[in-house]
């Protein structure tokens, strides 16, 4: 074939240059460590990189907010703590009040801690959380939940849940609204309350009750009626008659699927009410506790009555207790289902990572030895093509 | 005896003449485009005496320039192809960098946008990260702005390279018509016009650089040049002119025309190949739609977030403003219009939009829709009145005036967007990230019916925000306000203004639920949790496509096609190294060739002049023997 001097040398020339290109394509691979340098050097792993960094960001971010919402947590258990211990003193000291060594001092005393313990309960109620909105008042986190005026408790926040994104497609509560912890609590065994009537004479006290039959219970309020101190009647709230029955101390009287038991002795006309449980907000029950034991007790009757207010409060503080662990334990497992994400959010970010490492990072053993192989063939293309392009017919006319 | 002189002579001639034939060799030795010439030698026929016939020498019958023809024809093609990918190549590179680039691209605009939708969520109350949201909704437009900017300034700079184009191919047509005059006049000489040749041929192969050619030679010598579907160009010496005109619809947009006879005529749609057909298929196959399908996504991003900002309620209890504004898709009329109707295009229906350019015609009687990319004709429903406009692709398209036959109008559906998207909201507090409605039970309800948070299922309803209260009137049987007694089914959603919630459990008679304006809510995050939902929810191509996915199509569409230029450039690269090699294995000079041919001539020329010598050794014998 025949070469012409020109053609050689653009040959040669061409061939240094593509070397050249070569050689900067491996040093930019090498000095950023990346293998791909812009998308069209392999458009499906740039395609694909661009999603798994897009998905390694979306787990950072689900930590940061499992991060937030574990805080908010904790600080939510250690005031439901707090809360918990709060509701056990009343408990203790319901219990103390309620016995009948107390004389009316020491029972007032007792009163006095126990109102102490009310105001303690109102403020950790109204606690907020490190940013200052609201621990405990739902979504309106600018407005102070509970509020009252003399013995009557509001709640001024809603009735919301706020949750947080601490995974793909999972979501966590980061609190509870005040609604459900201090105020949606039912009161008395949680489908009925009992009751003696205010103007009670006798000394009978009336037990806590049971539901016996759901399908009988119509959720109506009934009255039992003492004709006098051996017999009685229940009546509904229509004044229809339910039942009648003669009565001793200690009797279970059962009708509409409930039954309440009654002790001690009451006279003709007492009232003993069962009503379907309300809510009854934690406050008004402290309250009302307080209230019993500052109650002069002078004789059985009043005693009595103060039983029965007693009884009663003790009940409802028993129900306060099992909401604050019910919603302890929600908390709970909150906590570590926060938690149990955050792992697989980190497992899941690892292998993305790895994925991603192996699409986009330089294997550098092998960029390495392409690039000083490279080194040596531009070597060699200079040294042939100084060598080729001295040789000329010429030098020697 | 002066025979022998003659004849001497002829090749002392002869061989000067190869002398300078070589020495002209050696001195374009490094000249682009120059052929080697080759003189050749016959024999000069002598004349015929007695018995014997003696030979007359030598002559040079032609300096023939070593050119293949063939091989002239495939460097041309093999030009033109490969400045069409190198046109193609040099734009390619610079829109594939500017979209996947992560300080450029969207990806990390989009994402950080909706990290600190996220962010904002875990604290809805907090007024700085809410203006941090705020701060990213700015640089997410920017972003989009400033793509759609240097987009922009591509197809300006790719319409000031055309217009350059066509000069530069003007001049060269000119060129080749003086060429042409040139090479006519020696035209009936036996000397073929070697050097012209050469220039001639250089000056179309630089022409199909730009352009796609096709040459046809004359009798007389002149060579014709023709382009596009026929053109032609150069006809012998006279030329036509190639000039730019703005498109029909788009002045901004140039079109290569052909100011022939009949008036101007667009090429666009015929040049293929060289520079020209490189910038021309640069536009049609990735410009245009790199901007629609931004335009689009920037449509889709803006409307998806609005409707569902629209959804919630911010701090002052209003419910959410427009957060983004886009421009309505565009409607350009054909300069060529003769009538006096106009057309005016809206949004009909995000996920159905496509981005692309449409042209809507009026054919006299009635309106046209035809997809300007793919020629396909789109069926309209309406009737193009603004009470039922015409509905097509996503759009609304409302028609007025009264348009001659024959007028066009384009609706571009997209490309308005990305440049025209803007962030509305500047308070912090006009971020609506509470739902605009809350559930709550009556404190005093009885039975054990629990309801879920209010969740909006038409922002729009003009009872939103009215309070509304269920109460039952039976376990099974529940009153609205007071009014009616709808069924009860545990746990079937209740939608009322707007407002959807569901009740489960068992409810007493007169317990009560309520649905009120979500006022005060600032730690609400409900719709804050909807909106970063957004980032992954199918919005665009009936809802299958998220806003992120889209903008990675067009990503991954763009490095695919750009990598598939770079491997047709390498291609044409190495065809066309092949072919140049092969023509100057052909017609290049080398250098130790023409050292030897000097060599041989100069030795021929000795021996020759020893001829003389020799004549005059003979002369001088005659006169010696002769002069006594």
């Amino acid at each position: 074939m025949r070469i012409s001097t020109l053609g050689a040398f653009t040959n040669g020339l061409a061939a240094i240059q593509r070397i050249q290109a070569a050689l900067d394509h491996a040093q930019r691979q090498i000095s950023t460590g990346r293998r791909i340098l812009t998308p069209a050097d392999d458009p499906i792993a740039s395609a694909r990189s661009v999603e798994l960094r897009e998905s390694l960001s979306r787990l950072e971010q689900f930590n940061r907010n499992a991060t937030i919402a574990t805080n908010r947590l904790a600080q939510e258990e250690a005031t439901l703590a707090s809360v918990n211990d709060v509701l056990q003193r009343v408990r203790e000291l319901t219990l103390q009040a309620n016995n009948a060594t107390q004389s009316n001092e020491t029972r007032r005393l007792i009163a006095v801690e126990v109102r102490e313990q009310l105001d303690f309960l109102v403020q950790l109620a109204n606690q907020k959380d490190g940013t200052g909105s609201y621990l405990f008042a739902g979504n309106l986190g600018d407005v102070e939940p509970v509020s009252s005026m003399g013995s009557v408790f509001t709640y001024n926040g809603d009735q919301g849940q706020r949750l947080i994104q601490i995974g793909e497609g999972r979501q966590v509560a980061d609190g509870d609204p005040g609604s459900a912890v201090f105020f949606l609590i039912r009161k008395g065994n949680g489908v009925f309350s009992t009751a003696a009537g205010a103007g009670n004479s006798g000394t009978g006290m009336l037990g806590t009750g049971s539901l016996v039959d759901p399908t009988q219970y119509d959720q109506d309020l009934y009255t039992i009626r003492f004709l006098d101190p051996m017999n009685y009647e229940v009546v509904d709230s229509g004044g229809g008659t339910v039942l009648s029955g003669g009565y001793q101390s200690g009797d279970t009287i059962a009708f509409r699927g409930i039954e309440v038991t009654l002790t001690g002795q009451p006279a003709a006309g007492d009232e003993f009410i069962a009503s379907p449980s309300r809510f009854q907000d934690v406050f008004s029950t402290i309250d009302a506790i307080a209230t019993a034991m500052e109650r002069s007790v002078n004789d059985d009757v009043s005693r009595a009555a103060m039983g029965n207010e007693l009884n009663g409060g003790l009940i409802d503080i028993d129900q306060a207790i099992g909401n604050i662990l019910d919603i302890r334990t929600q908390v709970g497992s909150r906590l570590a289902a926060a938690e149990s994400q955050v792992d697989a959010n980190g497992a899941y970010a690892l292998i993305t990572q790895e994925t991603l490492a192996e699409i986009e990072d330089l294997d550098y053993a092998e960029a390495i030895s392409r690039l000083t192989l490279q080194v040596s063939t531009l070597e060699a293309a200079q040294q042939s093509f100084v060598r080729t392009q001295s040789l000329s017919l010429f030098n020697y006319l | 005896m002066p025979d022998l002189l003659n004849t001497s002579l002829t090749g002392m001639l002869a061989f000067q003449r190869a002398l300078q034939v070589t020495s002209h060799n050696i001195a374009n030795a490094n000249t682009p485009g120059y052929s080697r010439q080759v003189a050749e030698f016959s024999t000069r026929i002598g004349s015929g005496g007695g018995n014997t016939y003696v030979g007359g020498g030598t002559q040079i019958s032609q300096i023939r320039r070593m050119y293949d023809s063939l091989l002239g024809g495939q460097l041309q093609t093999a030009t033109t192809s490969q400045a069409r990918f190198s046109a193609l190549n040099d734009l390619a590179g610079r829109i594939d960098s500017l979209l996947a680039d992560a300080d450029t691209g969207l990806n990390d605009g989009l994402q950080a946008l909706f990290n600190a939708v996220q962010d904002v969520s875990n604290d809805p109350a907090s007024i700085p990260t809410r203006q941090a949201l705020l701060g990213e909704a700015d640089s997410l437009v920017n972003r989009f702005r400033t793509i759609d900017n240097r987009l922009d300034e591509l197809a300006s700079e790719l319409n000031s390279r055309l217009s350059l184009a066509v000069t530069d191919i003007n001049r060269l047509a000119s060129a080749i018509a003086d060429v042409n005059d040139q090479i006519v006049l020696t035209n009936g000489s036996s000397q073929p016009p070697n050097d012209l040749l050469d220039k001639r041929d250089g000056l179309v192969r630089e022409l199909a650089g730009f352009i796609s050619v096709s040459t046809v030679i004359q009798e007389d010598g002149a060579m014709n040049v023709f382009i596009g579907s026929g053109q032609a160009l150069v006809m012998s010496g006279m030329t036509q002119q190639l000039d730019v005109r703005g498109d029909e619809f788009d002045p901004t947009r140039v079109s290569v025309v052909f100011e022939g006879t009949g008036g101007a005529t667009s090429l666009d749609g015929f040049l293929s190949g060289g520079a020209v057909g490189g910038l021309l298929e640069f536009r049609s196959r990735m410009l245009d739609p790199a901007r629609q399908s931004l335009g689009q996504t920037a449509v889709a991003f803006a409307e998806a977030f609005n409707a569902q900002h629209a959804a919630g309620m911010d701090l002052r209890g209003n419910v959410g403003a427009a957060m983004f504004g886009v421009a309505p898709p565009a409607v350009l009329e054909s300069s060529d219009n003769t009538g006096s109707g106009s057309a005016i295009a809206g949004l009909a229906d995000v996920a159905a939009l496509t981005g692309a350019d449409y042209v809507l015609e009026f054919d006299g009687a009635s309106y046209s829709l035809t997809r300007a990319d793919t020629n396909e004709v789109i069926a309209m429903t309406g009737s193009g009145t603004p009470a039922d406009p015409f509905v097509a692709d996503g759009l609304t398209i409302e028609v007025a005036g009264s348009p001659a036959a024959g007028d066009r109008f384009l609706v571009r559906s997209g490309q308005a967007g990305a440049g025209s998207i803007e962030a509305l909201i500047s308070d912090p507090q006009g971020l609506a990230l509470a739902a605009p409605t809350r559930s709550e039970l009556s404190i005093d309800n009885i039975g054990n019916a629990t309801v879920s948070p209010a969740s909006v299922v038409d922002a729009t309803d003009p009872g939103l925000l009215t309070t509304s209260v269920i109460e039952f009137t039976s376990p099974t049987t529940y009153s609205i306000n007071g009014t009616g007694s709808f069924a009860y089914n545990d746990g079937d959603p209740i939608v009322i203004n707007g407002s959807s919630i569901t009740i489960s459990g068992v409810p007493a008679i007169g317990d009560q639920f309520t649905i009120e304006a979500n006022f005060g809510a600032s730690a609400d995050n409900s719709n804050g949790l909807l909106l970063s939902g957004l980032q992954s929810k199918g919005v665009l191509d009936g809802g299958t496509i998220s806003i992120n996915e889209n903008y990675s199509r067009l990503v991954s569409s763009v490095g695919g096609t750009t990598s598939q230029i770079q491997a047709g450039l390498d291609a044409q690269d190495v065809i066309l190294a092949n072919v140049e090699d092969a023509m100057r294995a052909k017609s290049g000079v080398n250098l130790d060739e023409e050292a030897a041919r000097l060599l041989r001539y100069q030795q021929a020329y000795q021996a020759v002049a020893q001829v003389v010598a020799v004549t005059r050794t003979l002369f001088d014998t005659l006169i010696n023997a002769t002069g006594r």
